[in-house]
């Protein structure tokens, strides 16, 4: 019998089907730019060069070393309270939960870092998007082609099998519905599904991978349309309506206010809110995120000085910014979510996710840091 | 014994284990004695830099990868997720690669291994194992998508080994050697695994035509 066992599994395994032809070739074009780059014999020469330069002076250091030890040579290295970047980047703190908020999350490299203030923990998880549902009671990640849910305190979860990889992922503000957009053959989809894992429902057929925004009420969402102009779903009637604005071609984020139905756009160069630019100049300026903080509009600007601007809103529209928070480094990303600012920042010395709260004035926190050149991907606190 | 040595001469396709020859890496004659080239020679040639020599690595190993990666995972999504994943990975880590060593072990153990970080990943955040039937061929009968099922639900250590030793056809000392395991290990966890399958049959009757 185990005999037949066995040749009765080599059959089947044998008759699985073929992988298909297309994603054969997609996965040969990713593989084949996995391979290691050779260096040029010039380099090599360099590399040569410098190993033996290395060892000169590993030999010249060793040499003083001893002549120190015995008493022969003064040796002295800088201020003593000076700390290199080096040991910052090798003191990089676990990510903690800045206090009053519920946990805090962020994906660089292609790995999740999650908190919670009830206990959980991820370092590292290999995702392709995640996000914290509100107040962060649950997380939802895209691994691939999944799309798992879990409750931070071991509760029902769920995992779901998404029609492509998941590439981003927006809680509604109730808790109750989850937009996810999935890469699926090249082609972005939008779909939507209710937060215990049933139902989901294809939303658009070809949208930009940008993570959608809800609106406060939780009945619609805004997304960017494949040809890069905003879309509005609305569930009630289940409708699409397409924002008109010209200026607002070619989307890069959307945010919609955490009360009411105001929705800011940013393109590259230009924030529009309800249609309306906003009264900077950002030409000179690229915008590198977008939230809205205290129930004002937060604008992330990377240019000669990356800095926040927060923008009041009074009848009339938009004041002029009545906060600028000049940051020390690169912004990389930005999460605006109730009085709290959470904001990337890379630096030669490495990367660094700080929360900050703009209204009390108060220093800003660090919840992480990361060695040099670390890509981020998102970061929220909720 | 099937063979993953890049020896130069040439050897027959091992027919045993069913309709997997086309896919396996042994050493064919092709088109009046022209020559395939080996693993090894294949795997120097990418180290160098040559894209055909990786692309001719790729094609030679993508289908039973993939296949592995199918088996492990039951989801097609999933298998063209670990498959790609794996192959980015083996060849980003070329030139860490032992040349002396069969390519091919090599590459199946990064494909068990991301297949299980999937799973493990799924059940770390749900709480509960994945059992999903495999996505079946057209092929399958009934009985046979039974049995898929059934390899699905062994556990994980087990669903390993059977899939390593009847879906790749690494013989136990290179699954092994693969996952770092005692082969006696290997071999009770395989029998342990036909005797699970066995009773399925006995209480399905599948397999029994």
């Amino acid at each position: 019998m185990s005999g037949e066992t066995e040749s009765k599994l080599s059959q089947l395994f044998a008759q699985l089907p073929e992988p298909d032809s297309e994603l054969t070739e997609r996965a040969l074009v990713r593989a084949l730019a996995a391979l290691p780059t050779r260096p040029r014999s010039s380099e090599r020469r360099a590399r040569a060069f410098a190993f033996v330069l290395a060892a000169v002076v590993a030999l010249l250091a060793a040499s003083a070393g001893a002549l120190a030890a015995v008493g022969a040579l003064h040796v002295s290295f800088g201020q003593a309270t000076h700390r290199s970047p080096r040991s910052v980047v090798s003191s990089a703190a676990q990510l903690t939960v800045p206090a009053g908020s519920g946990g805090i999350a962020a994906t660089v490299d292609g790995r999740l870092w999650l908190t919670t203030a009830s206990g959980l923990r991820l370092q590292g998880l290999p995702v392709t998007a995640a996000a914290l549902s509100p107040h962060a009671l649950y997380v939802a990640v895209g691994i691939g082609h999944s799309l798992v849910a879990m409750a931070p305190n071991g509760r029902r979860a769920w995992s779901y099998t998404a029609p492509g990889s998941v590439s981003a992922i927006a809680w509604a503000p109730d808790g109750l519905r989850i937009a996810y957009i999935v890469n699926a053959r090249g082609r972005f989809r939008l779909y939507a599904i209710e937060g215990n894992g049933r139902h989901s429902r294809l939303l658009d057929t070809a949208v930009r991978s940008t993570r959608p925004t809800w609106r406060a009420d939780s009945l619609a969402l805004a997304y960017v349309s494949a040809g890069g102009r905003p879309v509005i779903f609305d569930f009630a009637h289940d409708a699409h309506v397409l924002v008109s604005s010209a200026a607002a071609r070619d989307a890069v984020f959307l945010a919609f206010a955490p009360r009411g139905d105001q929705l800011a756009i940013a393109t590259r160069h230009s924030v529009l809110v309800n249609g309306r630019a906003l009264p900077a100049a950002f030409r000179d300026n690229g915008v590198a995120g977008l939230g809205w903080v205290d129930g004002n509009l937060a604008v992330a600007l990377n240019g000669r000085v990356s800095s926040v601007f927060v923008f009041r809103f009074g009848r009339a529209g938009p004041l002029s910014h009545v906060v600028r928070l000049v940051q020390p480094a690169r912004i990389e990303a930005l999460d605006a979510w109730d009085s709290r600012l959470t904001l990337a920042l890379a630096a030669d010395s490495g990367v660094r996710v700080l929360v900050d709260r703009p209204a009390t004035g108060s220093r800003s926190q660090v919840v992480l840091q990361l060695p040099p050149r670390s890509a981020v991907g998102t970061v929220a606190t909720r | 014994m099937r063979a993953y040595v890049n020896t130069p001469k040439v050897v027959a396709c091992d027919r045993e284990s069913g309709g997997r020859d086309a896919d396996w890496p042994v050493l064919r004659t092709r088109l009046g004695g022209v020559r395939e080239r080996s693993d090894r020679d294949l795997v120097r040639a990418a180290r160098r830099g040559d894209r055909d020599a990786a692309a001719a690595l790729f094609r030679r190993y993508w289908p039973t990868a993939w296949r592995a990666a199918l088996a492990f995972t039951g989801r097609q999504a999933a298998a063209d997720d670990v498959a790609s994943d794996a192959f980015e990975r083996a060849f980003a880590a070329l030139d860490r690669f032992d040349e002396h060593r069969p390519f091919a072990p090599w590459l199946y153990r990064i494909v068990a291994n991301r297949a299980l970080d999937l799973l493990r990943a799924e059940r770390r955040l749900s709480g509960v194992e994945p059992v999903e039937p495999v996505d079946a061929g057209p092929d399958h009968r009934a009985g046979d998508r039974g049995l898929l099922a059934a390899v699905g639900a062994l556990a994980l250590e087990r669903r390993t080994v059977v899939l390593l030793r009847y879906g790749v056809g690494m013989t136990p000392k290179e699954i092994a050697a693969a996952l770092d395991l005692p082969v006696g290990t290997v071999n009770s966890r395989l029998a342990r695994s036909l005797e699970q399958l066995r009773e399925y049959f006995e209480v399905q009757g599948v397999g029994r035509d």
